[in-house]
């Protein structure tokens, strides 16, 4: 009973990630029908600017060696904070990589390309600033928080706990903010029809701002809740969470908001139930989800069945 | 025997009865048009025959055989080719090689042959290739062969996509809209240019047109669809005169 | 220039054609690194664990090398012939996204197996020549046979029905085209000359691993194509050879390389979205060739 309450935690805190990380492409996906291959490096700034806010030290490697912020903030304000800096590379990111293309009316597959090359830029740039080792955010930092808490007996990281009610807090008001609010609507026309939208008096290229500012919001603090939790494991730590988000995407359906969600937890909770003895397997078990989901259900578990008009 | 046989199709699309028992039969030779008001069913009676979608009931035969569930290029295959109401030709293509795309069927060659240019594929190539030269020609596009199909001009375009049709060598031409976005010295060539085609390459034509007066002298026979329902079928006398026409289509005016 | 960076680059050029003739047919498979790898895998494998083949000799036998590649496009193309019917079906980035997954299943599974050495790979993988020059002449000849197919294929029917697949697929159906077989072509030649190509980068690059590989791949090939160009062949080849050499080129700049590098990959398709190569560009020089080739009429009298 414990290991099976341990094993539900570790799922949902991973699942929870995975979720935050996969909405971002599914915002932008909804609005542009383009996948933003830097992502990955949009979350991996995000865990370290969580780490420099905090008063991390830059370590012996890269240009900036040696250095930090002259101040230190407490964990609750660097974490939203590095959420707006990384918000804000993303807006930058879709000025530079994805309006040129749709002012040129090109083919939207080439934001593939010009997304990946502003991805390299990101993780090279980390890694000429601050060097290619790996950086930890103390368990410390939680201050006057105890490192494990029991429940129901089962002694769970508190790490994991504040992981999942802070991704669970941002789940729901972003879907209050879609289905509640004037823009969020907004969001929801754009994605539908943008030509149309444009004519009923909405401003698309605003409205794809906000997605990308959202986007790359829940991926910095998703980002900054991973360096919290495990470690922020060099400049290309992103990557590999870029990928899976893929396959969470795929799952949910996407453009899907609930189905990024569902997506997220279901591969979590999958991955946390690969036995010790196959753990190698682990990364390969999103993929595996992926593939499957795409020749079953290609518009995934909450997509909208894709159809091509003769 | 009927060339083509619509028997009892049904299309529904989630909640929209898009085609209800539609019957028809289209006998070789003949010029058959198909008229009716915008949604009436018309393209989707066409995809249904191209096997562009798949009818919820009833039965397609051609020369009395179902082809319904086959796939749209095994159903190009047995002779019927269409053109399509919004274009869709091969825009980054030159005129030449939309007609070479439509003379596919035609040039089949031995792999090694056209990788080793054979003597033997050469020609046949170059026989292909006059062979579309002709039908550019016939539609007067000879001297845009080897312009782009996204530069040419709307009515030329719509020239090109029923010169591609032609090249597979069909018996059934099926036109959706041919005259669409043509000007009325346009209208009139073309309804001498449907009217040779059909006679020179011995086609039976099925066509969809909103130009009422176009139709009426054009075709042999009609059929008039609305709301998915075929309510007059005749000769263009016996429908201009079918008071559910005249009720549905033409407004009320005589 | 190091003839070393010549193999990579005339390397790159045969992985650029691999993405190339998928995406000619409209069909953005990134699959190209998995089959890639598997072709080095077989390469590794046969070339250290089977004595008969030659490893002992001073040289490897370059008829072994060839071998192995019959063996590789064999596997791949039995291979890209099952999962193409399978993966063929989706369109657009739904296929992009399932050859990536394809992509990663094989890494992960190439890690953790036993006999393809895991993690580390598969070292000491027995060379054919004395250095990288006879590994210039065999890629040279490799890129040149896959360059004359890719020609002739262009140039002929199959090539014509690729092309209007990829500008409308359903009205090259009605033009009765096999879509489903003329992609799947496509996909099997296109896994064909990846896993040939990775024979010869086995043995170039004497050790071999699951990182080879990876998702980093297959967006780097696909950069190759967008950058030169997906409406003929040349533009691959140029774009793999240029952008294989480049961060080699850049390497007086030291660590900003891989930045300048990135730059390139994301200004490029802004002013370039048909990639450098076109066949517009060739009618363009082609009619200033012969406008400057025809001699005025006052020449040539007397």
């Amino acid at each position: 009973m414990e290991g099976l309450l341990q094993l539900l935690f570790n799922g949902l805190s991973v699942g929870a990630v995975y979720a935050l990380f996969a909405l971002g492409y599914t915002l932008v996906f909804s609005v542009l029908g383009v996948i933003n291959f830097a992502h990955g490096a949009i979350f991996t700034l995000g865990a370290y600017f969580t780490y420099f806010l905090i008063g991390g030290t830059v370590g012996a490697n890269g240009l900036m060696a040696g250095q930090q912020l002259p101040f230190s903030l407490p964990f609750w304000l660097a974490l939203p904070l590095a959420g707006v800096g990384a918000a804000a590379v993303a807006l930058g990111l879709e000025r530079i990589a994805f309006r040129p293309l749709r002012e040129r009316g090109s083919d939207p597959l080439l934001a593939l390309i010009t997304s990946l090359g502003a991805g390299v830029i990101l993780v090279n740039l980390i890694q000429l600033l601050v060097g290619a080792e790996s950086y930890s955010i103390p368990v410390g930092t939680l201050e006057a928080l105890p490192v494990a808490i029991s429940i129901a007996g089962a002694k769970v990281r508190t790490v994991q706990v504040l992981l999942l009610a802070i991704a669970g807090l941002l789940l729901v008001a972003l879907s209050i903010w879609i289905d509640g609010s004037r823009s969020g609507k907004a969001l929801q026309a754009v994605s539908e029809d943008p030509v149309t939208a444009q004519l009923l008096g909405i401003n698309s290229g605003r409205m794809i701002q906000i997605a990308f500012g959202i986007s790359g919001f829940l991926a910095g603090v998703a980002g900054g809740l991973v360096g919290l939790s495990v470690s922020i494991a060099g400049p290309y730590f992103g990557i590999g969470y870029g990928l899976k988000g893929l396959g969470v995407l795929v799952l949910g359906g996407l453009g899907s908001v609930p189905g990024a969600v569902l997506g997220g937890l279901i591969i979590g909770l999958a991955e946390a139930c690969v036995p010790a003895d196959l753990s190698g397997y682990k990364d390969a078990v999103a993929f595996g989800f992926l593939f499957l989901m795409l020749l079953i259900r290609p518009q995934g578990l909450l997509g909208r069945p894709l159809a091509e008009k003769v | 025997m009927s060339l083509l046989q619509v028997e009892n199709v049904g299309v529904r699309f989630g909640g929209l009865q898009a085609l209800q028992a539609v019957d028809l039969a289209v006998q070789e030779g003949e010029i058959f048009g198909l008229l009716g008001p915008n949604g009436a069913g018309k393209t989707t009676l066409f995809n249904v025959v191209s096997g562009l979608t798949a009818a919820s009931s009833g039965s397609v035969r051609w020369r009395g055989a179902a082809i319904d569930g086959l796939s749209s290029h095994r159903i190009a295959r047995l002779g019927i080719a269409r053109t399509f109401q919004n274009l869709r030709l091969f825009n980054s293509l030159s005129c030449l090689d939309n007609v070479l795309v439509g003379l596919h069927q035609h040039g089949r060659q031995p792999p090694l042959a056209a990788l080793l240019q054979t003597p033997t594929f050469r020609r046949r190539e170059s026989q292909l290739r006059q062979q579309a030269l002709e039908l550019l020609s016939l539609f007067g596009l000879d001297t845009a062969a080897h312009q782009n199909a996204a530069n040419l001009s709307y009515g030329d375009r719509r020239r090109l996509e029923m010169a591609r049709a032609l090249a597979s060598r069909p018996q059934l031409l099926l036109l959706d809209e041919p005259a669409a976005g043509m000007n009325p010295s346009e209208k009139d060539d073309l309804k001498n240019l449907i009217r040779r085609v059909r006679d020179e390459f011995a086609l039976t034509v099925l066509i969809i047109e909103h130009h009422v007066p176009l139709m009426l002298g054009l075709c042999d026979r009609l059929a008039v669809l609305n709301f998915g329902q075929r309510i007059a079928l005749g000769s263009p006398d016996q429908v201009r005169h079918d008071p559910a026409v005249i009720e549905a289509y033409l407004g009320g005016t005589p | 220039m190091e003839t070393g960076l010549l193999v990579q680059m005339l390397l790159g050029a045969l992985l650029g054609l691999s993405v190339y003739l998928p995406l000619r047919c409209g069909q953005l498979s990134l699959a190209t690194p998995g089959f890639y790898a598997i072709g080095g895998t077989v390469a590794a494998l046969l070339s250290t664990r089977v004595p008969a083949l030659g490893s002992g000799d001073a040289f490897y036998p370059i008829a072994s090398v060839l071998l192995e590649m019959a063996l590789a496009a064999l596997l791949t193309g039995v291979l890209a012939l099952g999962l193409g019917r399978v993966v063929l079906r989706l369109r657009g980035i739904y296929l992009a996204i399932a050859t990536i997954a394809l992509v990663e299943i094989l890494r992960v599974v190439t890690l953790n197996l036993e006999f393809t050495g895991g993690a580390l790979g598969i070292f000491g993988i027995p060379q054919p020549f004395s250095g990288p020059e006879g590994y210039v002449g065999l890629t040279l000849i490799l890129l040149a046979v896959v360059c004359w197919l890719c020609d002739r294929l262009e140039k002929t029917r199959p090539g014509r029905a690729m092309a209007a697949i990829r500008d409308d697929e359903l009205a090259a159906a009605s033009q009765g085209i096999n879509t489903a077989d003329t992609k799947l072509l496509a996909f099997v030649l296109s896994a064909l000359v990846a896993g040939v190509t990775g024979v010869v980068a086995a043995h170039f690059l004497n050790s071999w691993n699951a990182k080879l590989g990876n998702f980093d791949a297959s967006i780097t090939t696909l950069a190759f194509v967008v950058f030169g160009g997906s409406r003929t062949w040349l533009g691959p080849v140029f774009g793999g050879l240029l952008l294989t050499a480049l961060p080699e080129l850049l390497r007086p700049v030291g660590d900003l390389r891989l930045i300048v590098f990135g730059a390139v990959i994301l200004v490029g398709p802004l002013f370039f979205p048909q990639g450098l190569i076109t066949p517009q560009l060739f009618q363009t020089l082609w009619r200033r060739m012969e406008r400057s080739a025809v001699p005025r009429p006052q020449e040539g009298r007397p």
